[in-house]
Protein backbone atom coordinates (compact mmCIF):
# COMPACT_ATOMS: atom_id res chain seq x y z
CA UNK A 1 0.00 0.00 0.00
CA UNK A 2 1.39 3.69 -1.17
CA UNK A 3 2.25 5.90 1.79
CA UNK A 4 0.11 8.50 0.78
CA UNK A 5 -2.89 6.17 0.93
CA UNK A 6 -1.94 5.38 4.54
CA UNK A 7 -1.80 9.16 5.64
CA UNK A 8 -4.96 10.06 4.41
CA UNK A 9 -6.49 6.42 5.97
CA UNK A 10 -4.96 8.02 9.34
CA UNK A 11 -5.76 11.74 8.66
CA UNK A 12 -9.66 10.32 7.87
CA UNK A 13 -9.86 8.59 10.47
CA UNK A 14 -8.18 10.96 12.95
CA UNK A 15 -10.88 13.59 11.36
CA UNK A 16 -13.84 11.49 11.89
CA UNK A 17 -13.03 10.06 15.91
CA UNK A 18 -12.52 13.51 16.55
CA UNK A 19 -15.47 15.41 14.35
CA UNK A 20 -17.83 12.69 15.21
CA UNK A 21 -17.06 13.12 18.97
CA UNK A 22 -16.72 16.98 19.11
CA UNK A 23 -19.73 18.27 17.05
CA UNK A 24 -23.10 18.84 19.47
CA UNK A 25 -26.47 17.79 19.03
CA UNK A 26 -28.53 20.47 17.69
CA UNK A 27 -31.09 21.54 20.77
CA UNK A 28 -34.33 19.89 21.17
CA UNK A 29 -37.10 19.03 23.35
CA UNK A 30 -36.45 16.36 25.93
CA UNK A 31 -39.72 16.61 27.72
CA UNK A 32 -42.22 17.92 29.55
CA UNK A 33 -43.65 18.06 33.10
CA UNK A 34 -46.78 18.73 33.65
CA UNK A 35 -49.90 17.76 36.19
CA UNK A 36 -53.31 16.48 34.00
CA UNK A 37 -54.28 19.45 31.68
CA UNK A 38 -57.84 21.27 32.38
CA UNK A 39 -59.51 23.86 31.35
CA UNK A 40 -57.95 26.77 32.75
CA UNK A 41 -54.67 27.53 34.13
CA UNK A 42 -52.49 24.75 34.06
CA UNK A 43 -48.09 24.99 34.50
CA UNK A 44 -45.72 23.20 33.29
CA UNK A 45 -42.14 22.94 33.09
CA UNK A 46 -40.20 22.44 29.56
CA UNK A 47 -37.06 20.71 29.38
CA UNK A 48 -34.75 21.09 26.55
CA UNK A 49 -31.28 19.26 25.39
CA UNK A 50 -28.54 21.82 24.51
CA UNK A 51 -30.76 24.22 24.71
CA UNK A 52 -30.06 28.06 26.26
CA UNK A 53 -32.84 29.24 27.82
CA UNK A 54 -31.15 30.98 30.74
CA UNK A 55 -29.13 33.09 28.08
CA UNK A 56 -31.67 33.97 25.86
CA UNK A 57 -34.33 34.25 28.39
CA UNK A 58 -35.78 38.32 27.31
CA UNK A 59 -36.51 36.49 24.09
CA UNK A 60 -37.66 32.53 25.31
CA UNK A 61 -40.89 32.19 24.51
CA UNK A 62 -42.94 28.98 25.22
CA UNK A 63 -46.04 27.64 24.12
CA UNK A 64 -48.58 24.75 23.85
CA UNK A 65 -50.37 23.51 20.01
CA UNK A 66 -52.88 22.14 19.81
CA UNK A 67 -53.72 21.01 16.53
CA UNK A 68 -52.77 24.60 14.28
CA UNK A 69 -54.01 26.96 17.09
CA UNK A 70 -51.20 28.33 19.90
CA UNK A 71 -51.82 28.93 23.32
CA UNK A 72 -48.68 31.45 24.64
CA UNK A 73 -47.49 30.84 28.12
CA UNK A 74 -46.16 32.96 30.71
CA UNK A 75 -42.85 31.89 31.28
CA UNK A 76 -43.16 31.82 35.93
CA UNK A 77 -39.06 30.96 35.97
CA UNK A 78 -36.14 28.95 34.12
CA UNK A 79 -34.15 27.55 36.30
CA UNK A 80 -31.09 26.61 33.90
CA UNK A 81 -30.07 26.03 30.64
CA UNK A 82 -32.55 23.75 29.88
CA UNK A 83 -35.42 24.15 32.58
CA UNK A 84 -38.01 26.96 32.11
CA UNK A 85 -41.79 26.84 33.97
CA UNK A 86 -44.33 28.49 32.66
CA UNK A 87 -48.29 28.60 32.64
CA UNK A 88 -50.57 28.37 30.32
CA UNK A 89 -54.36 29.08 30.35
CA UNK A 90 -56.40 26.97 28.41
CA UNK A 91 -60.11 27.31 26.88
CA UNK A 92 -63.06 24.85 27.82
CA UNK A 93 -63.99 23.82 24.05
CA UNK A 94 -60.68 22.72 21.88
CA UNK A 95 -60.50 20.97 18.66
CA UNK A 96 -58.76 18.29 19.33
CA UNK A 97 -56.81 17.08 22.51
CA UNK A 98 -53.06 16.38 20.79
CA UNK A 99 -51.04 18.56 22.72
CA UNK A 100 -47.47 19.52 21.54
CA UNK A 101 -44.78 21.95 23.90
CA UNK A 102 -42.81 24.12 22.16
CA UNK A 103 -40.28 26.37 23.10
CA UNK A 104 -39.25 29.57 20.26
CA UNK A 105 -35.57 31.15 20.94
CA UNK A 106 -34.29 33.35 17.54
CA UNK A 107 -30.72 31.65 18.47
CA UNK A 108 -32.05 27.83 18.79
CA UNK A 109 -35.28 28.12 16.51
CA UNK A 110 -38.12 26.14 17.79
CA UNK A 111 -37.76 22.91 19.53
CA UNK A 112 -40.76 20.84 20.76
CA UNK A 113 -41.78 18.04 22.57
CA UNK A 114 -45.08 15.97 21.40
CA UNK A 115 -45.99 13.91 24.10
CA UNK A 116 -49.05 12.21 25.48
CA UNK A 117 -50.15 13.95 28.50
CA UNK A 118 -53.30 13.36 30.61
CA UNK A 119 -55.82 15.23 30.38
CA UNK A 120 -59.72 16.07 31.82
CA UNK A 121 -62.71 18.14 31.21
CA UNK A 122 -62.02 19.49 27.72
CA UNK A 123 -64.72 19.74 25.38
CA UNK A 124 -63.58 18.52 21.89
CA UNK A 125 -65.33 20.32 19.08
CA UNK A 126 -63.12 19.44 15.38
CA UNK A 127 -64.37 23.18 14.07
CA UNK A 128 -63.68 25.01 17.37
CA UNK A 129 -61.87 27.89 17.19
CA UNK A 130 -60.26 28.99 20.51
CA UNK A 131 -59.11 32.29 20.19
CA UNK A 132 -54.94 31.60 20.55
CA UNK A 133 -52.14 33.55 20.06
CA UNK A 134 -49.29 34.45 16.91
CA UNK A 135 -46.41 33.11 17.75
CA UNK A 136 -43.32 32.76 15.00
CA UNK A 137 -42.48 29.02 14.40
CA UNK A 138 -38.83 29.14 12.74
CA UNK A 139 -38.71 25.50 12.70
CA UNK A 140 -35.94 23.22 11.46
CA UNK A 141 -33.20 26.42 11.42
CA UNK A 142 -30.98 26.20 12.99
CA UNK A 143 -27.67 28.66 13.73
CA UNK A 144 -24.97 26.15 15.12
CA UNK A 145 -23.79 23.44 13.13
CA UNK A 146 -24.54 19.82 14.61
CA UNK A 147 -25.98 16.47 15.06
CA UNK A 148 -29.58 16.00 14.45
CA UNK A 149 -31.57 15.67 17.67
CA UNK A 150 -33.21 12.39 17.55
CA UNK A 151 -35.34 11.14 20.59
CA UNK A 152 -34.15 7.40 21.09
CA UNK A 153 -30.96 7.79 19.35
CA UNK A 154 -29.52 11.17 21.50
CA UNK A 155 -26.22 11.40 21.47
CA UNK A 156 -25.62 7.62 20.14
CA UNK A 157 -26.52 9.05 16.85
CA UNK A 158 -22.40 9.73 16.56
CA UNK A 159 -22.07 5.72 17.01
CA UNK A 160 -23.19 5.97 13.08
CA UNK A 161 -19.37 7.36 12.19
CA UNK A 162 -18.64 3.85 13.28
CA UNK A 163 -21.11 0.74 12.80
CA UNK A 164 -21.83 1.73 9.48
CA UNK A 165 -18.38 1.96 7.91
CA UNK A 166 -17.49 -1.74 9.03
CA UNK A 167 -20.32 -3.08 6.72
CA UNK A 168 -19.03 -1.14 3.90
CA UNK A 169 -15.66 -1.99 4.64
CA UNK A 170 -17.44 -5.95 5.05
CA UNK A 171 -18.73 -5.23 1.47
CA UNK A 172 -16.02 -3.76 -0.24
CA UNK A 173 -13.63 -6.58 0.98
CA UNK A 174 -15.98 -9.43 0.74
CA UNK A 175 -16.64 -8.32 -3.26
CA UNK A 176 -12.88 -7.16 -3.76
CA UNK A 177 -12.30 -11.57 -2.40
CA UNK A 178 -15.09 -12.61 -4.87
CA UNK A 179 -13.63 -11.40 -7.71
CA UNK A 180 -10.07 -12.80 -6.87
CA UNK A 181 -12.04 -16.07 -6.38
CA UNK A 182 -13.75 -15.98 -10.10
CA UNK A 183 -9.81 -15.32 -10.88
CA UNK A 184 -8.94 -18.49 -9.43
CA UNK A 185 -11.88 -20.18 -11.60
CA UNK A 186 -10.49 -18.35 -14.78
CA UNK A 187 -6.64 -18.93 -14.21
CA UNK A 188 -7.73 -22.95 -14.09
CA UNK A 189 -10.17 -23.00 -16.90
CA UNK A 190 -6.84 -22.64 -19.43
CA UNK A 191 -5.16 -26.05 -19.42
CA UNK A 192 -1.89 -26.21 -18.76
CA UNK A 193 1.03 -27.06 -16.80
CA UNK A 194 2.90 -24.63 -16.87
CA UNK A 195 4.42 -23.68 -13.16
CA UNK A 196 3.74 -19.97 -13.64
CA UNK A 197 -0.35 -20.88 -14.39
CA UNK A 198 -0.19 -22.90 -10.84
CA UNK A 199 1.51 -20.05 -8.93
CA UNK A 200 -0.94 -18.01 -10.02
CA UNK A 201 -3.58 -20.11 -9.17
CA UNK A 202 -2.36 -20.25 -5.60
CA UNK A 203 -1.81 -16.57 -5.44
CA UNK A 204 -5.08 -15.30 -6.14
CA UNK A 205 -6.63 -17.77 -3.80
CA UNK A 206 -4.55 -16.59 -1.19
CA UNK A 207 -5.47 -12.95 -1.89
CA UNK A 208 -9.06 -14.13 -1.89
CA UNK A 209 -8.40 -15.97 1.44
CA UNK A 210 -7.10 -12.83 3.32
CA UNK A 211 -9.63 -10.49 1.92
CA UNK A 212 -12.03 -12.88 3.19
CA UNK A 213 -10.40 -13.12 6.57
CA UNK A 214 -9.87 -9.18 6.76
CA UNK A 215 -13.71 -9.08 5.76
CA UNK A 216 -14.60 -11.01 8.59
CA UNK A 217 -13.19 -8.99 11.33
CA UNK A 218 -15.17 -5.83 10.17
CA UNK A 219 -18.12 -7.91 9.92
CA UNK A 220 -17.34 -8.76 13.92
CA UNK A 221 -16.81 -5.57 14.14
CA UNK A 222 -20.21 -4.45 12.45
CA UNK A 223 -22.09 -6.93 14.85
CA UNK A 224 -20.26 -5.83 17.97
CA UNK A 225 -20.97 -1.71 17.77
CA UNK A 226 -24.66 -2.93 16.29
CA UNK A 227 -25.11 -4.71 19.33
CA UNK A 228 -24.12 -2.08 21.55
CA UNK A 229 -26.29 0.30 20.17
CA UNK A 230 -29.37 -1.59 19.80
CA UNK A 231 -28.58 -2.02 23.86
CA UNK A 232 -28.72 1.61 24.32
CA UNK A 233 -31.61 2.28 21.69
CA UNK A 234 -34.04 -0.60 20.76
CA UNK A 235 -33.21 -1.65 24.59
CA UNK A 236 -31.94 -5.33 23.85
CA UNK A 237 -28.41 -6.88 23.09
CA UNK A 238 -30.24 -8.62 20.11
CA UNK A 239 -33.43 -7.71 17.98
CA UNK A 240 -35.28 -9.53 15.69
CA UNK A 241 -34.45 -7.35 12.76
CA UNK A 242 -33.90 -8.99 9.29
CA UNK A 243 -30.74 -6.94 9.33
CA UNK A 244 -28.91 -8.38 12.07
CA UNK A 245 -30.15 -11.73 11.60
CA UNK A 246 -28.80 -11.58 8.29
CA UNK A 247 -25.74 -10.36 9.00
CA UNK A 248 -25.15 -13.04 11.77
CA UNK A 249 -25.85 -15.56 8.42
CA UNK A 250 -23.27 -13.93 6.47
CA UNK A 251 -21.18 -14.41 9.59
CA UNK A 252 -21.71 -17.94 9.63
CA UNK A 253 -21.13 -18.42 5.84
CA UNK A 254 -17.92 -17.01 5.74
CA UNK A 255 -16.73 -19.07 9.14
CA UNK A 256 -18.30 -22.24 6.75
CA UNK A 257 -15.83 -21.17 3.55
CA UNK A 258 -12.85 -21.11 6.88
CA UNK A 259 -13.80 -24.67 7.51
CA UNK A 260 -14.17 -25.89 4.40
CA UNK A 261 -10.80 -24.39 3.44
CA UNK A 262 -9.05 -26.15 6.39
CA UNK A 263 -10.38 -29.14 5.87
CA UNK A 264 -8.61 -29.68 2.53
CA UNK A 265 -5.35 -31.21 2.05
CA UNK A 266 -4.47 -30.73 -2.03
CA UNK A 267 -3.50 -27.18 -2.41
CA UNK A 268 -4.61 -27.04 -5.81
CA UNK A 269 -8.23 -28.42 -4.79
CA UNK A 270 -8.72 -26.73 -1.65
CA UNK A 271 -8.32 -23.45 -4.13
CA UNK A 272 -10.89 -24.93 -6.65
CA UNK A 273 -13.05 -25.51 -4.17
CA UNK A 274 -13.06 -22.70 -1.57
CA UNK A 275 -13.25 -20.44 -4.74
CA UNK A 276 -17.00 -21.63 -5.72
CA UNK A 277 -17.52 -21.50 -2.31
CA UNK A 278 -17.00 -18.32 -1.86
CA UNK A 279 -19.03 -16.81 -5.02
CA UNK A 280 -21.56 -18.69 -3.53
CA UNK A 281 -20.93 -16.96 -0.14
CA UNK A 282 -20.86 -13.15 -1.82
CA UNK A 283 -24.28 -13.59 -3.14
CA UNK A 284 -25.80 -15.12 -0.70
CA UNK A 285 -24.57 -11.95 1.23
CA UNK A 286 -25.95 -9.75 -1.40
CA UNK A 287 -29.18 -11.29 -0.74
CA UNK A 288 -29.15 -11.23 2.76
CA UNK A 289 -27.84 -7.58 3.40
CA UNK A 290 -29.28 -5.96 0.18
CA UNK A 291 -32.58 -7.51 -0.75
CA UNK A 292 -34.08 -9.52 2.05
CA UNK A 293 -34.22 -6.20 4.87
CA UNK A 294 -35.68 -4.10 2.36
CA UNK A 295 -38.88 -6.53 2.20
CA UNK A 296 -39.23 -7.32 5.55
CA UNK A 297 -40.07 -4.65 8.68
CA UNK A 298 -37.48 -4.31 10.86
CA UNK A 299 -35.81 -1.79 13.03
CA UNK A 300 -33.24 -0.43 11.12
CA UNK A 301 -33.24 3.23 9.13
CA UNK A 302 -33.53 3.43 5.56
CA UNK A 303 -35.48 0.03 5.11
CA UNK A 304 -39.10 -0.77 5.76
CA UNK A 305 -40.39 2.90 5.42
CA UNK A 306 -37.74 3.85 8.39
CA UNK A 307 -36.46 7.10 7.66
CA UNK A 308 -32.83 7.36 6.56
CA UNK A 309 -30.45 10.06 7.68
CA UNK A 310 -31.35 12.39 4.48
CA UNK A 311 -34.19 12.82 5.84
CA UNK A 312 -33.44 14.24 9.23
CA UNK A 313 -29.78 15.29 8.67
CA UNK A 314 -30.67 18.82 7.33
CA UNK A 315 -27.61 20.77 7.35
CA UNK A 316 -25.59 18.14 6.30
CA UNK A 317 -23.47 17.47 9.18
CA UNK A 318 -23.89 14.23 9.48
CA UNK A 319 -22.37 13.70 5.91
CA UNK A 320 -19.63 15.52 6.64
CA UNK A 321 -18.40 12.88 8.69
CA UNK A 322 -20.01 9.92 7.47
CA UNK A 323 -18.56 9.97 4.10
CA UNK A 324 -14.94 10.51 4.92
CA UNK A 325 -15.36 7.98 7.67
CA UNK A 326 -16.49 5.32 5.23
CA UNK A 327 -13.86 5.93 2.94
CA UNK A 328 -11.29 5.86 6.01
CA UNK A 329 -12.45 2.82 6.78
CA UNK A 330 -12.15 1.20 3.64
CA UNK A 331 -8.68 2.41 3.34
CA UNK A 332 -7.97 0.54 6.62
CA UNK A 333 -9.46 -2.81 5.86
CA UNK A 334 -7.17 -2.60 2.37
CA UNK A 335 -4.15 -1.67 4.77
CA UNK A 336 -5.29 -4.68 7.18
CA UNK A 337 -5.27 -7.22 3.85
CA UNK A 338 -1.93 -5.68 2.51
CA UNK A 339 -0.34 -6.40 5.79
CA UNK A 340 -1.96 -9.94 5.66
CA UNK A 341 -0.84 -10.59 2.36
CA UNK A 342 3.13 -9.67 2.89
CA UNK A 343 3.06 -11.88 5.80
CA UNK A 344 1.76 -15.14 3.91
CA UNK A 345 4.30 -14.03 1.12
CA UNK A 346 7.13 -13.83 3.76
CA UNK A 347 5.46 -17.51 5.48
CA UNK A 348 5.86 -18.94 2.45
CA UNK A 349 9.45 -17.70 1.10
CA UNK A 350 10.65 -19.32 4.78
CA UNK A 351 8.84 -22.79 4.01
CA UNK A 352 10.93 -22.78 0.36
CA UNK A 353 13.99 -21.90 2.29
CA UNK A 354 13.44 -24.53 4.56
CA UNK B 1 -31.03 -35.68 -20.05
CA UNK B 2 -34.07 -37.27 -19.32
CA UNK B 3 -31.58 -40.77 -19.33
CA UNK B 4 -29.58 -39.26 -16.41
CA UNK B 5 -32.84 -38.26 -14.53
CA UNK B 6 -33.93 -41.75 -15.02
CA UNK B 7 -30.58 -42.93 -14.03
CA UNK B 8 -30.88 -41.16 -10.30
CA UNK B 9 -34.51 -42.93 -10.20
CA UNK B 10 -33.23 -46.38 -10.55
CA UNK B 11 -30.49 -46.08 -8.64
CA UNK B 12 -32.80 -44.71 -5.92
CA UNK B 13 -34.49 -47.42 -6.53
CA UNK B 14 -32.04 -50.25 -6.52
CA UNK B 15 -30.69 -48.46 -2.94
CA UNK B 16 -34.48 -48.81 -1.58
CA UNK B 17 -33.14 -49.44 2.16
CA UNK B 18 -31.33 -45.89 1.90
CA UNK B 19 -34.80 -43.93 1.26
CA UNK B 20 -36.79 -46.38 3.18
CA UNK B 21 -34.51 -44.68 5.71
CA UNK B 22 -35.06 -41.23 5.10
CA UNK B 23 -39.01 -42.40 5.45
CA UNK B 24 -38.34 -44.26 8.86
CA UNK B 25 -36.48 -41.12 10.06
CA UNK B 26 -39.46 -38.59 8.86
CA UNK B 27 -42.30 -41.19 10.22
CA UNK B 28 -39.76 -41.18 13.80
CA UNK B 29 -39.30 -37.51 14.30
CA UNK B 30 -43.03 -36.71 13.69
CA UNK B 31 -44.07 -39.43 15.91
CA UNK B 32 -41.57 -37.85 18.74
CA UNK B 33 -42.94 -34.45 18.18
CA UNK B 34 -46.64 -36.37 18.68
CA UNK B 35 -45.25 -37.67 22.07
CA UNK B 36 -43.58 -35.03 23.93
CA UNK B 37 -46.98 -32.33 22.33
CA UNK B 38 -49.85 -34.43 21.64
CA UNK B 39 -51.61 -31.45 20.48
CA UNK B 40 -50.69 -28.00 19.11
CA UNK B 41 -52.52 -25.04 19.63
CA UNK B 42 -49.93 -22.62 18.10
CA UNK B 43 -49.36 -22.02 14.98
CA UNK B 44 -46.07 -20.55 15.36
CA UNK B 45 -45.18 -24.21 17.09
CA UNK B 46 -46.79 -25.95 14.59
CA UNK B 47 -44.72 -23.95 11.77
CA UNK B 48 -41.47 -24.23 13.81
CA UNK B 49 -41.43 -28.25 14.09
CA UNK B 50 -42.79 -28.60 10.59
CA UNK B 51 -39.84 -26.84 9.31
CA UNK B 52 -37.25 -28.17 11.76
CA UNK B 53 -38.16 -31.60 10.44
CA UNK B 54 -38.33 -30.73 6.50
CA UNK B 55 -34.28 -29.18 7.46
CA UNK B 56 -32.66 -32.17 8.78
CA UNK B 57 -34.85 -34.33 6.37
CA UNK B 58 -33.53 -32.52 3.51
CA UNK B 59 -30.01 -33.01 5.01
CA UNK B 60 -30.51 -37.23 5.59
CA UNK B 61 -31.74 -37.52 2.59
CA UNK B 62 -29.33 -35.66 0.16
CA UNK B 63 -25.93 -35.83 1.76
CA UNK B 64 -25.44 -38.78 -0.38
CA UNK B 65 -26.12 -37.19 -3.10
CA UNK B 66 -22.96 -37.88 -4.70
CA UNK B 67 -21.59 -41.16 -3.12
CA UNK B 68 -22.87 -43.43 -5.97
CA UNK B 69 -20.23 -41.58 -7.73
CA UNK B 70 -17.25 -43.66 -7.86
CA UNK B 71 -14.51 -44.07 -9.70
CA UNK B 72 -15.21 -45.63 -13.07
CA UNK B 73 -18.89 -44.35 -13.40
CA UNK B 74 -17.60 -40.51 -12.67
CA UNK B 75 -15.36 -40.81 -15.59
CA UNK B 76 -17.96 -42.98 -17.64
CA UNK B 77 -20.46 -39.99 -16.85
CA UNK B 78 -18.05 -37.37 -17.90
CA UNK B 79 -17.92 -38.72 -21.40
CA UNK B 80 -21.43 -39.31 -21.77
CA UNK B 81 -22.95 -36.02 -20.90
CA UNK B 82 -22.00 -32.12 -20.31
CA UNK B 83 -21.47 -31.66 -16.42
CA UNK B 84 -24.32 -28.95 -16.23
CA UNK B 85 -26.39 -31.73 -17.73
CA UNK B 86 -25.73 -34.01 -14.81
CA UNK B 87 -25.93 -31.42 -12.20
CA UNK B 88 -29.62 -30.37 -13.95
CA UNK B 89 -30.61 -33.58 -13.37
CA UNK B 90 -29.37 -34.50 -9.95
CA UNK B 91 -30.60 -30.96 -9.01
CA UNK B 92 -34.39 -31.88 -10.59
CA UNK B 93 -34.10 -35.11 -9.21
CA UNK B 94 -33.00 -34.45 -5.23
CA UNK B 95 -35.43 -31.02 -5.63
CA UNK B 96 -38.56 -33.17 -5.83
CA UNK B 97 -37.36 -35.89 -3.76
CA UNK B 98 -36.99 -33.09 -1.22
CA UNK B 99 -40.67 -31.79 -2.10
CA UNK B 100 -42.21 -35.48 -1.75
CA UNK B 101 -40.38 -36.02 1.60
CA UNK B 102 -41.75 -32.77 3.25
CA UNK B 103 -45.22 -33.21 1.30
CA UNK B 104 -44.92 -36.26 3.39
CA UNK B 105 -43.93 -35.08 6.59
CA UNK B 106 -46.54 -32.64 6.76
CA UNK B 107 -48.92 -35.04 5.75
CA UNK B 108 -47.85 -36.92 9.12
CA UNK B 109 -48.02 -33.94 10.76
CA UNK B 110 -51.64 -33.24 9.45
CA UNK B 111 -52.35 -37.18 10.64
CA UNK B 112 -51.02 -36.82 13.82
CA UNK B 113 -51.93 -33.10 15.55
CA UNK B 114 -55.50 -32.64 13.18
CA UNK B 115 -55.93 -30.04 10.86
CA UNK B 116 -57.00 -27.36 14.21
CA UNK B 117 -54.54 -24.75 13.17
CA UNK B 118 -55.41 -24.30 9.40
CA UNK B 119 -58.48 -23.24 10.12
CA UNK B 120 -57.91 -19.83 8.57
CA UNK B 121 -55.18 -21.10 6.16
CA UNK B 122 -54.43 -20.71 2.53
CA UNK B 123 -53.85 -23.71 1.65
CA UNK B 124 -52.73 -23.44 -1.72
CA UNK B 125 -50.07 -20.39 -0.41
CA UNK B 126 -48.80 -22.67 2.20
CA UNK B 127 -48.16 -25.69 0.13
CA UNK B 128 -46.86 -23.32 -2.90
CA UNK B 129 -44.50 -22.36 0.02
CA UNK B 130 -43.47 -25.75 1.15
CA UNK B 131 -42.74 -26.72 -2.42
CA UNK B 132 -40.36 -23.84 -3.34
CA UNK B 133 -39.04 -24.46 -0.03
CA UNK B 134 -38.28 -27.81 -0.64
CA UNK B 135 -37.13 -27.44 -3.86
CA UNK B 136 -34.53 -24.61 -3.03
CA UNK B 137 -33.29 -27.31 -0.31
CA UNK B 138 -32.92 -29.70 -2.89
CA UNK B 139 -30.77 -27.69 -4.75
CA UNK B 140 -28.55 -25.47 -2.46
CA UNK B 141 -27.67 -29.16 -0.50
CA UNK B 142 -27.03 -31.09 -3.64
CA UNK B 143 -24.67 -28.64 -4.93
CA UNK B 144 -22.71 -28.39 -1.32
CA UNK B 145 -22.97 -31.98 -1.44
CA UNK B 146 -20.99 -32.06 -4.46
CA UNK B 147 -18.57 -30.01 -3.53
CA UNK B 148 -18.02 -32.03 -0.42
CA UNK B 149 -17.75 -34.97 -2.68
CA UNK B 150 -15.36 -33.54 -4.34
CA UNK B 151 -13.45 -31.90 -1.33
CA UNK B 152 -13.09 -35.68 -0.16
CA UNK B 153 -13.88 -34.74 3.54
CA UNK B 154 -17.06 -36.72 5.34
CA UNK B 155 -20.32 -36.32 4.81
CA UNK B 156 -20.79 -34.57 7.85
CA UNK B 157 -19.15 -31.46 6.05
CA UNK B 158 -22.39 -30.76 3.95
CA UNK B 159 -23.85 -30.04 7.56
CA UNK B 160 -21.39 -27.76 8.34
CA UNK B 161 -21.73 -25.94 5.28
CA UNK B 162 -24.73 -26.50 4.76
CA UNK B 163 -26.63 -24.75 7.78
CA UNK B 164 -25.43 -21.48 6.95
CA UNK B 165 -26.21 -21.50 3.41
CA UNK B 166 -30.09 -22.79 3.46
CA UNK B 167 -30.44 -20.30 6.89
CA UNK B 168 -31.89 -17.30 4.27
CA UNK B 169 -34.23 -20.30 2.78
CA UNK B 170 -35.30 -20.92 5.87
CA UNK B 171 -36.27 -17.18 7.60
CA UNK B 172 -38.23 -16.81 4.42
CA UNK B 173 -39.74 -19.85 4.39
CA UNK B 174 -40.87 -19.59 7.83
CA UNK B 175 -42.42 -16.30 7.42
CA UNK B 176 -44.01 -17.08 4.31
CA UNK B 177 -45.86 -20.37 5.39
CA UNK B 178 -46.44 -18.43 8.51
CA UNK B 179 -48.09 -15.55 7.04
CA UNK B 180 -50.17 -18.36 5.11
CA UNK B 181 -51.22 -20.03 8.16
CA UNK B 182 -52.75 -16.86 9.22
CA UNK B 183 -54.95 -16.58 5.94
CA UNK B 184 -53.16 -13.33 4.49
CA UNK B 185 -53.42 -12.69 0.83
CA UNK B 186 -51.47 -13.49 -1.97
CA UNK B 187 -50.22 -9.67 -2.30
CA UNK B 188 -49.40 -9.62 1.63
CA UNK B 189 -47.43 -12.33 1.10
CA UNK B 190 -45.95 -11.64 -1.98
CA UNK B 191 -42.45 -10.11 -1.16
CA UNK B 192 -41.98 -13.10 0.73
CA UNK B 193 -43.06 -15.33 -2.34
CA UNK B 194 -40.94 -13.32 -4.12
CA UNK B 195 -37.62 -13.83 -1.82
CA UNK B 196 -38.12 -17.72 -1.93
CA UNK B 197 -38.40 -17.39 -6.15
CA UNK B 198 -34.68 -15.19 -6.08
CA UNK B 199 -33.16 -17.74 -3.60
CA UNK B 200 -34.62 -20.30 -5.75
CA UNK B 201 -32.76 -19.05 -8.61
CA UNK B 202 -29.77 -18.16 -7.29
CA UNK B 203 -29.11 -21.16 -5.99
CA UNK B 204 -30.07 -22.48 -9.52
CA UNK B 205 -28.14 -20.47 -11.68
CA UNK B 206 -24.97 -20.49 -9.62
CA UNK B 207 -24.79 -24.07 -9.77
CA UNK B 208 -24.82 -24.58 -13.01
CA UNK B 209 -22.79 -21.91 -13.03
CA UNK B 210 -19.81 -23.44 -11.09
CA UNK B 211 -20.73 -27.25 -11.57
CA UNK B 212 -18.23 -27.50 -14.67
CA UNK B 213 -15.55 -26.22 -12.10
CA UNK B 214 -16.35 -28.73 -9.83
CA UNK B 215 -16.49 -31.33 -11.64
CA UNK B 216 -13.12 -31.20 -13.43
CA UNK B 217 -10.20 -32.67 -12.10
Amino acid sequence: MKVWLKVICILLLVYTAIAGMVHPLIPGGLDVRTETLHPGLNSFTFIGYNTSFLEQRSELQLFVAVDSTFFCATITEVTDNTHASATVELPDTLPSVSFAFYANTPHDGTVYVGKAVSHRGFATDPVARPAGCNVNVVSDEHAAFGFPFQIILFETIRNIMWHVPMWFTMFVLMLFSMALSIKTLRAMGQETTDVHQYKKVLSADRRARIYASSGMLFCLLGLVTGSIWARFTWGAWWTMDPQLNGAMVVFLVYAAYFILRSSIEDEEKRARLAAIFNIFAAVLMVILLMIMPRFAEGLHPGKSGNPAFSQYDLDSSLRTVFYPAVLGWILLGYWLYSIHYRIAQLEETDEHDA
Amino acid sequence: MFSLLKKEIQLEWRQKHALAGVLLYVLATVFVCYLALQSIEAPDVWNALLWITALFTAFNALQRTFHQETGGTLYYLYTLASPRQIMLAKMIYYGLQAALLNGMSFALFLFFFGTGVFSDADMGQFLTGLLLGSTGLGMALTFLAGLVFRSGAGAGLVAVLGFPVVMPLMITMVRFSRFAMDGLSWSENGLNLLILLVLNAAFLILSLVLFPYLWRD
